[in-house]
């Protein structure tokens, strides 16, 4: 049986001590905790495999928490973070949060209020990695059809009928008919309401 | 005269000469008449009586005739200053008229002239001369002329003139000379006069480079030195118009004709300067002057005069063209220069940048000082004019830095002037000048006001750096201590796992301990910071310097608010071994606090300094303001500690570091009247450590 994988909790602060105690409050509550000093050791080390989420200092060395925050939006790295800071104000922390950020917390914070967080975060990362996983299923059952399939697929989620598909692509409502069959057991979908739906999450949009 | 004279001699001479032989032959006639008719017989007695009478009638009558001549003659001779003489060849005698013994100072009475005499009375130079023409006259048998000088015997010296002529006996031979001696002296003085005039006239000419001429119906004359001036040869004589218009510079040469053609058709003379091109090339400036001559209104002819001029003229060009210069550098730099007496109001000198600068047109401006007087701002005037007034009494220089002065357009400028006493010269009497000084006043106060803007940049600066101080002492102090609390989290919960996971509970707390050590290693380290200074900075400071300093730069800060910053030095303040940077900060931080305390009310901030009992250097900043709060007074040295809505409540708690670090001690106390007084001390280095 396999075991569902251990989420865990990346830390990146500069402050030994502050890494070393949040690692320490992770551990204790029993999820794994892995503690950088920078973002770019964070960057080069992190395993994306499991849930997790990243407890981000604000003032960082080099390069800011919140800079670091827009530099790994901008590569595609959807990690859900928490901001903890020594000395925030609100316009940094309505910035934070407006971009994505799970929680800013301020030291020193309530211990459970960064576990909250934490659990919060993690969901978050878990819900985004099934619906991952589900458009990822979803992409290699689209991956089956035919170029004539795909195209019938696009028509038949506006809501056409068989005849009006046929009119549109010049072919016989027999042969529609069979296009759609088709689409329907490769795409694995029980009723149209459930295609409209995989085409929703597949961003697919009708052909003009 | 002269010629006339000698006619007149002559003619006199000749009368004389006559009727003397006449009269002569006359009574040798009638002598040998009256000897033959004696021979003849007595009987013809009564009748020669009769002849004889008659004869002797006729001799009384001819000796009166003779008489008179001989009185003409001599008359004659002496209005002529002519005298004759005869010299015997034969046997060297001399006869001489009365005339030639007057001319030669003696009288027949003194005994006969004779030839060595005469020789004596010549004058020795021209003594051979006289003999030699004599001889000459002799042997040639022509007419012997000579001047020559003799001295009477009182020892006047006369010029004479001789003329002698030779008489022949009837073998031919010469046996007597007659002549004639004119005394000429007069007439040789005057001509020598005459020369010596005219001598100094055409020196006079020289010197002052004047020639003359005369033009009329006559002819045309110049002088010698008109036409050196001209560099003409006088041998061409003096030259026709046209001739003169060929000298004239190209430039002057049409006015110049224009002017000789209303000379000539209107007989109206001239007085121009004229620049001239000599034969040879030299350009020289002329002055020429021509007055028409009238006799009983009819118009004669032109005299005038004309003179170089040159050098004056260059002189002129230069010093009119060094006087432009001059004016342009003082309008340039806007410096008048002037020289007037204030005491009788007289002005000697005024340059047109004086009116400018008091805001008059230069060729239109006043010509009484009152109306410079009017110019001066109405503030300012009471004091200009104290100042002149002491300074003319006491006949001293003056400067006045700054004054004011209204133009007409309501512009306002402001001026300084120098006046220097003229020591020669009499009361009031001053040269000096007068410049503008509103651009380097502007200047000054734009500094000031950059200055003021500076200090107030440096207080709100001040303030910041606090801020940012507290800031960055807040995340230095709140990272460990967050830690710490996170740290005591963890350890909690590892002691709440079933069974309590102590390992890592241990493991927390020591973290804590690390943390809570970091967090109080901040702290020591931001007391370090003041408590060891920077060695390297410290240095002998004069208090007196960061005293003046500190009140330059609050003045502004306290004038708004109606403070006073007073510093008193008790005795010797001696220098003290500090950072100087962190003794002004003490200080500003001090002073601004006292100014804080009256910025409501105003007041006076006095600060004192002097050495103490314990051979420290104390010093003592007081105010008259709010005073201290009643609780304990020294916690307001404590940080953060702060009374006033804006305080950081760093500023006692820096100063005292700051004292403390340099070996002194800080204190507060609350005046017997109003206000506060904070005093701290600082060791005065021995002299021989200094």
């Amino acid at each position: 049986m396999k075991s569902a994988p251990v989420p865990t909790v990346f830390i990146v602060d500069d402050d030994l001590g502050t890494r070393r105690a949040i690692q320490d409050l992770v551990e204790s509550v029993g999820l794994r905790a892995q503690a950088f000093a920078t973002g770019q050791e964070f960057l080069d080390r992190r395993h994306a495999s499991e849930p997790s989420c990243l407890i981000l200092d604000v003032r960082l060395p080099r390069m800011s928490g919140l800079d670091f925050q827009r530099q790994l939006a901008e590569t595609g790295a959807q990690i859900p973070i928490i901001f903890v800071t020594a000395h925030g104000d609100i316009p940094m922390s309505v910035r934070a949060l407006k971009s994505g950020a799970v929680e800013f917390l301020t030291k020193p914070f309530r211990d459970q209020d960064l576990l909250d967080a934490i659990q919060q975060a993690l969901q978050r990362d878990i819900a985004a990695r099934e619906q991952q996983a589900e458009i990822h299923n979803l992409q290699e059952r689209y991956q089956l059809l035919t170029a004539r399939e795909r195209e019938v697929m696009t028509l038949v989620v506006t809501g056409m009928l068989n005849k009006q598909i046929a009119s549109e692509i010049s072919a016989s409502e027999g042969t529609v008919k069979i296009h759609r069959g088709q689409v329907m057991r490769k795409m694995q979908a029980e009723s149209v309401v459930e295609l409209v739906r995989m085409a929703d999450k597949l961003r697919l949009s009708p052909r003009k | 005269m002269v010629p006339f004279l000698i006619f007149l001699l002559i003619l006199s001479l000749s009368v004389g000469l006559l009727s003397w032989r006449r009269n002569r032959r006359l009574l040798v006639e009638a002598r040998n008449a009256s000897q033959a008719r004696g021979a003849e017989g007595t009987n013809e007695l009564a009748e020669a009586t009769t002849d004889r009478k008659r004869a002797e009638e006729e001799r009384q009558a001819l000796s009166r005739d003779l008489q008179e001549s001989k009185a003409w003659l001599e008359e004659a001779q002496r209005v002529a200053h002519v005298g004759y003489w005869v010299w015997d060849l034969g046997t060297d005698g001399l006869i001489w008229s009365d005339e030639t013994y007057r001319i030669f100072g003696v009288t027949p009475q003194d005994g006969l002239i004779d030839l060595d005499k005469l020789r004596e009375m010549i004058h020795p130079e021209d003594r051979e001369a006289v003999f030699r023409t004599a001889e000459e006259a002799i042997r040639s048998g022509a007419r012997a002329d000579c001047e020559h000088r003799l001295f009477r015997p009182s020892g006047e010296m006369r010029v004479v003139h001789s003329l002698g002529d030779l008489k022949k006996d009837s073998s031919g031979r010469p046996c007597q000379m007659f002549g004639t001696t004119q005394d000429i002296t007069e007439r040789k003085r005057a001509e020598e006069a005459l020369r010596r005039s005219q001598f100094y006239l055409s020196e006079g000419q020289r010197l002052a480079h004047i020639g003359s001429w005369a033009f009329d119906e006559s002819g045309h004359y110049w002088s010698e030195e008109l036409y050196k001036i001209y560099g003409l040869d006088p041998q061409n004589g003096a030259p026709t118009v046209e001739q003169y218009l060929a000298l004239v510079h190209p430039q002057d040469r049409a006015s110049m004709a224009e002017t000789i053609k209303i000379m000539l058709e209107q007989h109206r003379g001239h007085d121009l300067i004229e620049r001239i091109i000599r034969p040879d090339g030299q350009l020289r400036y002329v002055r020429a002057v021509a007055v028409p001559v009238f006799e009983q209104g009819i118009f004669k002819g032109f005299v005038g005069t004309t003179m170089d001029v040159t050098e004056h003229e260059l002189l002129t060009r230069e010093l009119q063209r060094e006087k432009a210069y001059l004016a342009e550098a003082q309008s340039l730099t806007h410096i008048g220069s002037w020289a007037t007496n204030f005491h009788t109001g007289q002005m000697f000198h005024l340059s047109d940048e004086v009116y400018r600068l008091h805001g008059f047109e230069p060729n239109q401006g006043p010509s009484a000082l009152e109306r410079f007087w009017d110019t001066v701002h109405r503030e300012d005037e009471p004091i200009v004019r104290a100042t002149l007034e002491n300074a003319i009494r006491a006949r001293a220089d003056y400067d006045i830095p700054e004054f004011r002065v209204c133009h007409a357009d309501g512009s306002v400028r402001f001026l300084r002037t120098i006046g220097h006493h003229n020591r020669s010269g009499e009361l009031g009497d001053y040269v000096g000048i007068t410049m503008d000084v509103t651009e380097r006043k502007q200047a000054e106060q734009e500094r000031e006001r950059l200055r003021q803007l500076e200090s107030n940049l440096a207080h709100t600066n001040r303030l910041n750096m606090m801020g940012e101080l507290a800031a960055a002492l807040a995340h230095e102090i709140k990272q460990p201590i967050a830690a710490s609390v996170t740290s005591a989290s963890a350890c909690l919960r590892w002691l709440a796992h079933d069974p309590p996971d102590l390992e890592r509970a241990r493991a927390a707390a020591i973290r804590m301990k690390e943390d809570g050590n970091r967090a109080a290693d901040v702290i020591n380290h931001l007391r370090s910071f003041y408590k060891k200074g920077t060695p390297t900075q410290c240095e002998m400071v004069d208090v007196k310097d960061i005293v003046r300093e500190m009140t330059t730069l609050l003045r502004n800060e306290a004038f708004p608010h109606s403070i006073t910053i007073h510093s008193e030095f008790d005795g010797d303040v001696p220098h003290v071994l500090a950072d100087r940077v962190q003794l002004q900060q003490v200080f500003m931080n001090l002073m601004l606090n006292a100014i804080e305390a009256m910025k409501e009310t105003g007041g006076g901030l006095t600060i004192r300094s002097g050495p103490n009992p314990e051979r420290q250097l104390l010093i003592s900043i007081s105010d008259t303001g709010v005073g201290l709060p009643m609780e304990d007074t020294e916690r307001i040295f404590d940080a953060f500690h702060t009374t006033k809505p804006q305080g950081t409540g760093m500023g006692l708690a820096i100063s005292r570091s700051i004292v403390e670090s340099l070996g002194g001690r800080i204190w507060a106390t609350a005046n017997q009247g109003s206000g506060a007084t904070f005093c701290f001390t600082l060791p005065v280095e021995a002299e021989e450590h200094a």
